[in-house]
């Protein structure tokens, strides 16, 4: 079927009714409650600290983004003539411009002298989302499960936790503002954001012969 | 034709209510199989266990303290505990998720039994964090050279910790149904109890500081085991009493309100409060004394042993060591001449321990003739430090009189405290503040540091390099020369035939 514009107005009313709308505001609330503690505590805290909450309100809202394509009806709309990689995207198409403002609103919550790089912490921000992005999108392609985000959240955590104890200094993933490390991290998080966005294409078709990766259901 | 039941059939209610609780532990067994082979739990597992090997991997060679091994044990199993809080949350929202909360109703099991279970669930992951916390401190029991006592309330912290993070996942699954709530709620306190717990609070003395899991100390120095002063068994005490609570808790809002239910929770609040108004409390008056009296007059707490021609004193902990010490004494001694070489010297174990955990301090040079300072750890660059410091006295008389030290006596010292080792450059580097063999640097020692010059280093890379046949009959030959006060660097090259460098010594 053609995507045209008048079938996108058509599917973005029911997209929008569809979007795990809970998931995501309760993401986006502990990551805006997060940014806005320096505010309501009234604390002197320095960069770091700064950085710290913003990673930790980053980490919140890719949480939430992780339920992002759970769908209930999945086994009901796999029949639907639109293709999944549409409806994928216009998810995403409808999440984006929130989630620009809520960055915004992040961003300038976190008081301006004790504010990282903009730019830099933006795209670490943004490969994250994208991540999570990726890993639900090829959750959906992998596997037949209606409902994986709380999985994937949970696998996510895990793996962000382990990978800010576990990762080389040096490739400064989790580096801190003016550590040495910040300018060849951010290349890295540039090389994740790439590659996220290469897995997310390739999860968006619909596979044309069911090979199912099963996995013990919890 | 139809039948009337007269009478309901006679209900078993003892035989009943075995089966259920039989039917509790078979559930509890079978939740706790899956929870342990869940990926996450799994992949932390192995994380922690790599972690433990990586933490333990030089414990042969660094002569452990077993008090502060075991306070080492609890930021691993936070790692676990992580993925059990979110695991144990998934499971008991499974049935929600699959919407099989429905079938539960014609089960005889009721709900808040099968909550029981699976606060049951997390008790195997708690005994296998156990298992691994007991390997570590074993680890560094079997050490050579480990000295110290460990304390059964810092070592439950750990498995405590996973206790607590699987009931707290039961709860909170009981309590927000949502699937997403314990993630969330997980990165919120995490990362606020860092900013909060990094911006100002007083170290000692505050009761909300013991309220998380695990704490860790502002020094990282090793002190005698009854000088801590940490609530270890209170603290254990308030985390098995919350652990219990929520469990409880959890229990109690399934709709378990039988009266047994709520004594227990009652019972495992006070539990809980005891311990945290237990921990609570300041450290003790009869350990602040301890620690004043340990730092500003070891002499009444230690034991002392004699080693061939010196005296070892030392905390009674440490008193195993002394035998290590004596025999770098001896090394140092065997290479000086004169009356040094015969000196009879005391070594003294000395700490600041004025400030317990919380701050570092350093410890004054002795201003008793022939008294040499060691400290509390071994191993690795402290024994060339050692080695500096009883050089050091060898020559000068006393550590109070190093603190003016600054002509070719420091090549004496430096040679005597180097030159009987088997690889005297790595440890020469390792006693330098830079870590260099080349240029001016700072000679670190257990009470204050000595400075070298450029020059001095030179001629001390020659001695070293020359060996001990040729540069020790030397310095035994010109000891009283060597060690007369205000030598030049140059003339102490010539002594010991090397190379004299040009320049004047420069102290910085």
């Amino acid at each position: 079927m053609r995507v045209t514009t008048g079938l996108l107005g058509q599917l973005a009313r029911p997209v929008l009714r569809a979007l795990p709308r809970r998931a995501l505001g309760a993401g986006a609330a502990a990551g805006l409650l997060l940014a806005a503690l320096p505010r309501l505590t009234s604390a002197d805290f320095d960069p770091r600290s700064a950085m710290l909450l913003l990673r930790g309100s980053v980490l919140a809202f890719t949480l939430g983004l992780t339920f992002l394509l759970d769908d209930p009806a999945r086994q009901v709309t796999a029949a639907v003539p639109t293709r999944r990689m549409v409806r994928t995207a216009l998810r995403t198409a409808l999440v984006a411009p929130l989630a620009a403002l809520w960055w915004t609103a992040v961003v300038l919550l976190i008081p301006a002298q004790a504010r990282p790089p903009v730019g830099d912490i933006t795209l670490e921000a943004a490969a994250a989302a994208l991540v999570a992005l990726a890993a639900s999108a090829a959750a959906i392609r992998l596997t037949d499960e209606a409902e994986p985000g709380q999985r994937l959240a949970i696998a996510l955590l895990a793996t962000s936790m382990a990978a800010a104890l576990l990762l080389p200094q040096e490739w400064g993933l989790f580096a801190m503002p003016k550590d040495k490390w910040w300018a060849a991290g951010h290349d890295h998080w540039a090389f994740v954001l790439a590659g996220a966005v290469l897995v997310w294409a390739a999860s968006g078709p619909e596979p044309v012969r069911r090979r199912r990766l099963k996995l013990t259901p919890s | 034709m139809s039948a009337v039941l007269e009478k309901a059939p006679p209900a078993e209610r003892a035989d009943e209510q075995r089966r259920s609780w039989a039917a509790v532990l078979a559930l509890a067994l079978f939740e706790a199989r899956k929870l342990l082979l869940r990926l996450p739990v799994l992949f932390m597992f192995v994380l922690y266990a790599a972690w433990i090997g990586w933490t333990m991997r030089d414990a042969w060679t660094t002569y452990p303290a077993l008090q502060d091994v075991d306070r080492a044990t609890q930021t691993g199993p936070l790692l676990p505990a992580l993925a059990v809080l979110l695991c144990a949350n998934q499971a008991v929202l499974r049935s929600r998720r699959q919407d099989t909360d429905r079938h539960f109703d014609v089960l005889v099991l009721e709900p808040w039994r099968r909550t029981v279970a699976f606060a049951l669930s997390v008790v195997p992951a708690a005994a296998l964090t156990a298992l691994l916390v007991a390997a570590q401190f074993t680890w560094g029991v079997l050490a050579p050279g480990s000295v110290g006592h460990g304390s059964v309330g810092e070592l439950l912290v750990g498995p405590l910790t996973v206790l607590l993070a699987g009931t707290a996942g039961v709860l909170l699954a009981r309590v927000v149904r949502s699937p997403f709530a314990a993630p969330m709620l997980l990165v919120l306190a995490f990362f606020s109890t860092l900013f909060l717990g990094a911006v100002p609070g007083g170290s000692d003395g505050s009761a909300t500081r013991w309220l998380v899991p695990v704490i860790g100390d502002a020094s990282s120095k090793t002190l005698p085991s009854d000088l801590l002063g940490r609530p270890a068994a209170w603290h254990a005490l308030y985390l098995f009493g919350l652990a219990l609570t929520l469990a409880l808790a959890a229990v109690l809002v399934n709709g378990g309100r039988t009266k047994t239910v709520a004594a227990a929770l009652v019972v495992t609040v006070g539990l809980g409060a005891w311990g945290a108004v237990g921990q609570a409390a300041k450290v003790s008056k009869a350990t602040t004394d301890a620690r004043v009296l340990a730092t500003l007059n070891p002499a009444k707490v230690q034991s002392c042993a004699r080693h061939g021609n010196s005296t070892y004193c030392a905390f009674p902990e440490w008193m195993p060591r002394t035998g290590t010490w004596a025999k770098v004494t001896d090394n140092v001694q065997s290479l000086a001449g004169g009356t040094a070489a015969e000196e009879k010297l005391l070594v003294r174990q000395r700490v600041e321990a004025r400030y317990g955990m919380d701050g570092d301090g350093a410890i004054e040079p002795s201003t008793v003739p022939y008294q040499v300072t060691v400290g509390t750890r071994w191993g690795g660059s402290r024994v060339p430090e050692f080695a500096a410091a009883v050089s050091s006295v060898l020559v000068m008389g006393s550590e109070k009189a190093t603190e003016s030290l600054c002509d070719g006596r420091m090549v004496t010292i430096m040679w005597l405290a180097l030159g009987w080792q088997s690889d005297p450059l790595t440890q020469l580097r390792a006693v330098r503040l830079d870590d260099g063999i080349s240029g001016s640097a700072i000679v670190l020692s257990p009470t204050n540091p000595m400075s070298m010059t450029a020059e001095q280093t030179t001629v001390v890379r020659e001695l070293l390099a020359a060996g001990q046949n040729t540069v020790t009959p030397k310095v035994k030959a010109h000891w009283a020369e060597l060690t007369a006060p205000k030598v030049t660097t140059a003339k102490v090259a010539e002594l010991l035939g090397v190379k004299a460098p040009t320049g004047a010594d420069k102290c910085e």
